[in-house]
């Protein structure tokens, strides 16, 4: 069972996760849970709950793309307000990842204050 | 656990929501199941990956219901987050619970007594002058006007407060489900 710590890092960027991998490539849903529980190991079921939520606060829209095989597939891409939350929380997460990453050096090599995001 | 049992846990875990909702969310997971299989992975596979349907279901639904209270506040759409959030487990039954069902009775109990005392206002206005009270007539008129406004006033306060806690709830709920979620998939892989 991994550390709580681990669980709860990864629920906070799960969000942002999926923001980041929208952003390089408009996709659709089984490609997304497969392409995160690989990189982040997330249980794939919590993809649908989060998509639907990203849609509703408005981050995200659907489109249909007609299939060869099949009917046809709902694809998901960014809204220019998703792509504004990208921007922000990957910016917060970088000022926040290089602040913990200073703290783990056993030795300051050169004191720089952290600045706010 | 195969396809179809998957389906119909989903299924019914989602009852109560407007059948169209339910026909767009099992659509999801029968084209998450049919790509799995294109893919390769047996049934079981994709479903123990796709984690416990049941509790995927509570989740949908509490977001649903949630969304209702966010697009329109009435009295039935806070009730319905109020029990979606109960049947999450987020709310703790023992500590939680008494504090909100305390508050939800104090308001309502505050409700009632403003509207009584509104009426009680309005028969103190319109019979006030020929009851035998002490002081001149217009007191009792202006004192059954006060106690209109008065009570009125009160209302609109237990209004504004219950939407800001129903608000917190909803919150919470949120807050609360995000970080238990996958303490629960952990424990079940």
């Amino acid at each position: 069972m991994p550390e709580p710590i681990d669980i709860q890092l990864k629920k906070g960027v799960l969000g942002l996760c999926v923001l980041a991998v929208l952003a390089r490539r408009e996709n659709y849903a089984y490609e997304i849970a497969s392409l995160l529980s690989g990189a982040i190991g997330m249980g794939e079921g919590t993809i649908y709950p989060l998509m639907r939520r990203m849609q509703t606060d408005g981050l995200v829209e659907t489109y249909l793309v007609e299939s060869s095989s099949g009917p046809s597939r709902k694809y998901y891409r960014l809204t220019p307000a998703g792509h504004q939350a990208l921007k922000a929380q990957s910016d917060e997460w970088r000022g926040f990842a290089r602040a913990v990453d200073a703290l783990l050096e056993p030795v300051p090599a050169d004191p720089q204050p952290v600045t706010e995001v | 656990m195969t396809r179809t049992e998957f389906i119909d846990k989903l299924k019914i875990g989602l009852s109560g929501l407007p059948a169209s909702a339910i026909a767009d969310i099992v659509a999801d997971y029968e084209t998450h199941f049919a790509d799995g299989t294109a893919a390769g992975r047996s049934e079981a596979e994709v479903a123990q990956a796709l984690g416990d349907p049941e509790r995927l279901a509570r989740e949908l639904r509490t977001e649903a219901g949630m969304k209702r209270w966010e697009d329109t506040k009435t009295p039935s759409s806070a009730m319905g987050a109020l029990f979606a959030l109960l049947g999450l487990g987020a709310i703790d039954i023992l500590i939680l619970l008494p504090i909100v069902m305390g508050i939800a009775g104090g308001l309502a109990g505050t409700f009632i007594g403003a509207i009584g005392a509104f009426f009680g206002g309005g028969a103190l206005f319109a019979a006030g002058p020929w009851m035998p009270l002490p002081g001149q007539p217009w007191a009792a008129l202006l004192g059954g006007l006060g106690l209109m406004a008065g009570s009125v006033a009160v209302a609109a306060l237990v209004a504004i407060f219950t939407i800001w806690f129903v608000n917190a709830l909803v919150w919470y709920g949120r807050l609360h489900y995000r970080l238990l979620k996958p303490a629960l998939d952990a424990r079940n892989a």
